[in-house]
């Protein structure tokens, strides 16, 4: 398997109403190889989000891409302040899939318009006719209602919507797909139809790789290959989606996947623990590691140094105490231990 | 439920609001204190009549105004006349027809307003849309002009054009709407002649509009451009030109509203701009009416007004219709 993406030291800020940066994605570095889908968790505020906007290169202010690189199946580009990307990038190498239950469709145009809109941008030469036709094919392909192009956005249901949204986001065979919070608005069965579909699309070679940020956990947990945790702007761990679920590297995710309910017989009497506090203030991070203040199996290293990864590129943590217990598991009880010091 | 059953729903209810006005505009000016012969005689009086004479042209006058009538039988009287066509007699500028009053002011008012309300409207429209879109200083001088310019009472805005452009610097005449001696026709000289006297009431009035439109479609665009699809977009490659016309007609919507409301109102005269202006339009006609009880006038231009605002609603709710697929289904009963 060859490399899809290569992201490295990615920086990117907020820009205060008072001209204070505040830094959301803070040198994050991420890979991904053919064919595979990441999954990207954290809590709210984490910076997975961001992350999604400056990798599909849609950061528009007040956010600003700071520095760092990313390469997409070869081709590269630096990211700096003044923000300027080739537009054609945009779509062709690297899409976003939006929530499709926010307007991401005006709605006073039919859907064909905005697909020969879309097509139009990135080739002049291509006419109305040509891209709805390869619309349609599209759509047939992956079992939809060729008529749900000529619909205008509110005729069509929520599922139907976010489904159609997929298909104008791959039409043109991008290399990467950040699909930001795609199934937080459905139903249970469209969300399943939506991630089977994405499954098709990458078997079929439409895209090459997604990256699929939501808060879902369970869903994370099936779909994903591997999947990242964000804390406060920085990957703490990237493992393979079994890993994390069972045998995390990282007390910040073996908490949060502890938050996931199973449907298990003692699931009603059980009372489920979750990290007390915050995610703390982009604006002013803890020192060394950023869980230091929330952590139960906290020691003296951790708030004086940063930990540095260990693993491989396509799994590390980033722990002070998994680097000196390479060979225990994390035990929940004792990352929420010191749940009764932490202030709400 | 088909278009055509809804048009239909649509006319039927402005034919009742068309009822019901009537009724009000032809009952409301008989109910203020005063009787308009009293007025017109006590004028005459003072040309030095005797009292008998006096009575006897009282007595002439109602009779031939019908105020000696029952109120309902003036009311089917009038229903009678408006369907010929007539809107009757003025009482105060007897004997001419009321129909050739608003004949001779309609004209005026409608030169005055109705290029004042369109080029505010594309102006204003113009500059609110490329403000939100530049931002910077541009904006920021824009939007400052525009909220002062439409916060600002017509009459305070017509008095210092007045002063400024006709006293303090003549480069128009002060008020009218033509030179004495000239009568209106349609001949080069009248015409050339009345330009002079409309620029001014004209400013006064385009920069409030201006104004106006700019600070709304300003907002309405700045709004769009934040929108969910306006990021899609970009994210998609889509060219600049082509989201700005998806903003575009997306804020334009509300702004249709406001441009069809404006025209239907403009036949009832830009009343204060046309006071200060001495303007010989409806509103000054209708001010005069109203101040001596000239019921035949004072009801014909609330009429007039009443079928020209109750049109321009209808046209909008049509034209909604043609614009706006949202509420193209809502109209034809599908899935909404």
């Amino acid at each position: 398997m060859s490399r899809l993406l290569e992201a490295t030291n990615l920086n990117a800020a907020y820009l205060t109403p008072e001209g204070r940066e505040v830094k959301a994605v803070d040198d994050v570095s991420l890979y991904i190889d053919e064919g595979e889908i990441l999954g990207c968790a954290g809590e709210s505020g984490c910076g997975k989000s961001t992350l999604g906007n400056v990798l599909a290169l849609t950061a528009r202010p007040p956010l600003y891409p700071i520095s760092g690189r990313i390469t997409i199946d070869g081709q590269t580009i630096s990211l700096d302040r003044e923000n300027k990307v080739p537009r054609t990038w945009r779509g062709e190498v690297v899409s976003m899939l939006p929530q499709g239950a926010l307007n991401s469709l005006s709605p006073t145009a039919r859907i064909r318009n905005l697909v020969g809109d879309v097509m139009k941008a990135h080739d002049a030469k291509m006419g109305k006719d040509e891209a709805l036709d390869r619309a349609r094919d599209r759509m047939k392909e992956l079992g939809l209602p060729p008529r749900a192009l000529d619909a205008y956005p509110h005729e069509l249901s929520g599922g139907m919507k976010q489904r159609v949204i997929t298909v104008i986001s791959t039409l043109l065979n991008p290399k990467l797909l950040i699909a930001d919070e795609p199934t937080s608005a459905l139903d249970v069965s469209s969300q399943r139809a939506l991630v089977e579909m994405l499954r098709e699309m990458l078997n079929q070679g439409i895209m090459k790789g997604v990256i699929f940020v939501t808060h879902d956990l369970p869903l994370l947990k099936s779909i994903s290959d591997r999947i990242a945790v964000m804390y406060a702007g920085q990957i703490v761990e990237v493992a393979s989606a079994e890993t994390i679920a069972d045998n995390a590297r990282h007390p910040y995710s073996t908490a949060l996947l502890n938050a996931v309910l199973a449907p298990e017989p003692d699931t009603l009497v059980k009372r489920v623990e979750g990290i007390r506090g915050a995610p703390p203030s982009l604006a002013k991070p803890p020192s060394g590691c950023r869980f230091h203040p929330r952590c139960g199996l906290v020691m003296d290293i951790c708030s004086a140094k940063q930990p540095a990864p260990v693993g491989t590129d396509l799994e590390f943590a980033c722990c002070h105490w998994t680097a000196q217990h390479p060979d225990q598991v994390i035990r929940v009880e004792d990352v929420l231990a010191r749940n009764d010091e932490v202030e709400e | 439920m088909g278009l055509g059953r809804y048009l239909l729903r649509k006319f039927l209810w402005y034919l009742g609001a068309l009822l019901v006005a009537l009724l009000l505009n032809f009952f409301l000016p008989r109910l203020i204190p005063g009787n308009p012969v009293d007025a017109l005689v006590g004028r005459l009086s003072q040309g030095g009549a005797g009292s008998d004479q006096l009575q006897a042209m009282h007595t002439q006058y109602v009779k031939e105004f019908g105020l000696d009538k029952p109120m309902w039988q003036q009311f089917f009287i009038y229903l009678g006349n408006l369907a010929k066509g007539d809107l009757g007699t003025s009482f105060m500028q007897y004997p001419a027809s009321v129909n050739k009053l608003v004949g001779d002011a309609l004209p005026f008012s409608v030169a005055l307003q109705l290029p004042a309300i369109l080029f505010g409207w594309l102006i204003g429209n113009l500059l609110g849309a490329i403000a939100a879109f530049k931002g910077g200083w541009f904006d920021k001088g824009a939007f400052v002009g525009s909220l002062f310019l439409s916060s600002m009472p017509y009459y305070c805005l017509a008095i210092l054009l007045l002063f400024g452009l006709a006293v303090w610097y003549p480069m128009f005449p002060q008020g009218r709407a033509y030179s004495l001696g000239l009568t209106p026709e349609f001949s080069f000289t009248f015409l050339n002649d009345a330009i002079s006297y409309w620029w001014l009431p004209f400013l006064s009035l385009v920069l409030i509009f201006i104004g106006g439109q700019a600070v709304g479609m300003r907002s309405m665009a700045i709004y769009e451009l934040g929108s969910d699809y306006v990021n899609y977009g970009r994210g998609l490659g889509m060219k600049d030109s082509q989201m700005v016309r998806y903003i575009f007609r997306n804020a334009m919507l509300p702004q249709i509203t406001g441009l069809a409301l404006s025209i239907g109102g403009l036949v009832g005269g830009a009343l204060i701009t046309e006071l200060v202006f001495n303007y010989p339009g409806m509103g000054s006609l209708l001010f005069g009416a109203i101040s001596s009880n000239d019921y035949p006038v004072i009801q014909a231009i609330t009429l007039i007004i009443t079928v020209t605002v109750l049109m321009a609603n209808f046209a909008v709710e049509v034209l909604y219709g043609f614009i706006d697929p949202r509420i193209k289904a809502t109209q034809g009963g599908d899935k909404s």
